[in-house]
């Protein structure tokens, strides 16, 4: 794979495998394993690592994009892809020196699976602290580690994981660190019963293992300086593209369906209907306005870390989640009973808006606003991003 | 650092326990986040009888007891 154009093959391929194994992976919350296999074997999984060392180098533009069309499929797997390219970023931007260059090369191939392990019992997704110690001796961190939830933890090739510092005063100073699976022992610790986004089968797990000390990620303890230039602003973009993603794909399938088999159940001259499709549509533009407003900001931005671009990027992330959790809403209005509430349906929706519903909660928009209503107070003469 | 200033500081630094705040302690490290950061500029706002500025509303002011210090002298030393 060259460049964001070359991956338009492999993104068929892994589109084939999401739709064939869709509706079993939701009904069985299971992770969606043919898709995976599609993206290990087109080498998708290195779209964002740069050419250089080997992979697609795709910018956020194209994390974007392959994460709208995956979600239009299957939300589940879009959220699998974009949590998997955000780690991506954090090892492109933040690794350094001997392990970084061993490390990129193995990305770029584009075949091997990051899961992130940021959950605790203790703190929920509060990211920027930690309960969980590890020792270091004689070069190597000795791991033990307890998620509640992690993505795709029972298929991924390599893990990152926030700890304590191994000289930690407080529970602020967190590391990431970078542990291949055949360096851990895992254990999962439960089920995966939810409401929506199934496939992505998010099991407790316990981690334990000893890796070389190198393998840390950015500097010991300090955590705190890749979430806010790269950790956050990559989850909330791909989060949002996977939720546009999934509402834009059912008001395809619902357009469809009105101008075609259900063409006798839908009058083109009624004003509730022409009404409904539009505002539906409207939060769709929207969001992918703010979407791309947001991408454009962030890469643009000399310092991410500013308050507007903060405000921006976690906003995005809210009405994301809100607006496209309300489209789902009133796609199942718009059609109805049969075909928004029964699974059997073609169209899929009942799947779309149990999908949804987890939007706002996948760090949580709470926590959110009480960031920005902080950011707010701090930025007297509102200087919009 | 005026020897009230860390008492100052304490209530917002949830992880600050019983040791003593020195001019290096980073903030963030002793618990410091957004929203106690706001609390705290009203606090020290209302206590030196300063204004702080938004541009001076950064990371780096508020990284360390000492850089917030030096940075509540030079508005008191602006208005003075």
């Amino acid at each position: 794979m060259s460049t964001a154009t070359g991956h338009e093959s492999a993104l068929e391929e892994v589109l084939a495998a999401a739709a064939a194994h869709a509706e079993q992976a939701d009904e069985a919350a299971e992770f969606p394993t043919a898709a995976l296999d599609a993206m290990r074997a087109t080498g998708l999984l290195g779209l964002l690592v740069p050419a250089e060392h080997g992979g697609g180098g795709g910018g956020l533009d194209d994390l974007v994009d392959v994460t709208l069309r995956l979600a239009r499929v299957d939300m589940s797997v879009a959220l699998i892809f974009a949590m998997h390219c955000q780690q991506v970023v954090v090892v492109v931007r933040h690794a350094e020196g001997p392990f970084a260059e061993r490390l990129l090369p193995e990305l770029g191939k584009g075949d091997v699976y990051l899961a992130s392990v940021t959950t605790e019992h203790g703190k929920g997704g509060h990211l920027l602290s930690s309960e969980s110690t590890v020792r270091q001796d004689a070069g190597t961190l000795t791991i033990d580690r307890d998620a509640p939830i992690v993505t795709g933890g029972q298929h991924a090739d390599a893990y990152l994981i926030t700890t304590l510092a191994p000289d930690a005063t407080s529970p602020a100073q967190v590391s990431l660190v970078y542990a291949r699976r055949d360096q851990l022992t895992l254990e999962v610790r439960g089920g995966w019963q939810p409401l929506g986004m199934r496939a992505t089968q998010s099991v407790p797990m316990r981690l334990t293992g000893r890796v070389p000390a190198d393998q840390v990620i950015g500097a010991s303890g300090k955590f705190r300086e890749i979430v806010a230039p790269t950790f956050g602003p990559l989850a909330h973009i791909g989060w949002s593209a996977a939720w546009l993603g999934a509402a834009t794909g059912a008001l395809s399938r619902i357009l469809h369906h009105i101008r075609d088999a259900g063409r006798g159940q839908f009058d083109p001259s009624s004003e509730l209907l022409l009404t409904r499709l539009a505002r539906i549509r409207g939060r769709l533009d929207l969001v992918n306005a703010l979407l791309r407003h947001t991408v454009a900001a962030v890469q643009g931005s000399p310092d991410v870390a500013d308050p507007s671009t903060q405000l921006l990027v976690n906003s995005l992330k809210v009405h994301a989640a809100e607006q496209c959790f309300a489209a789902a809403d009133e796609m199942v209005e718009l059609v109805g009973l049969r075909h928004g509430y029964l699974r059997s349906s073609p169209l899929y929706l009942e799947r779309v808006f149990r999908d949804l519903r987890s939007a706002s909660l996948n760090y949580a928009n709470d926590r959110l606003l009480l960031v920005n209503g902080a950011l707010t107070l701090r930025d007297r003469q509102v200087h919009l991003a | 650092m005026d020897a009230a200033f860390p008492d100052l500081l304490k209530p917002f630094l949830k992880y600050a326990g019983t040791q003593p705040i020195t001019a290096e302690a980073s903030l963030n490290e002793l618990g410091l986040d957004s929203m106690r950061a706001i609390e705290l500029l009203f606090t020290i706002e209302d206590t030196y009888g300063v204004s702080m500025p938004d541009e001076l509303l950064t990371d780096s002011t508020f990284a360390t007891a000492g850089s917030l210090w030096n940075t509540i002298e030079s508005l008191r030393g602006r208005a003075a």
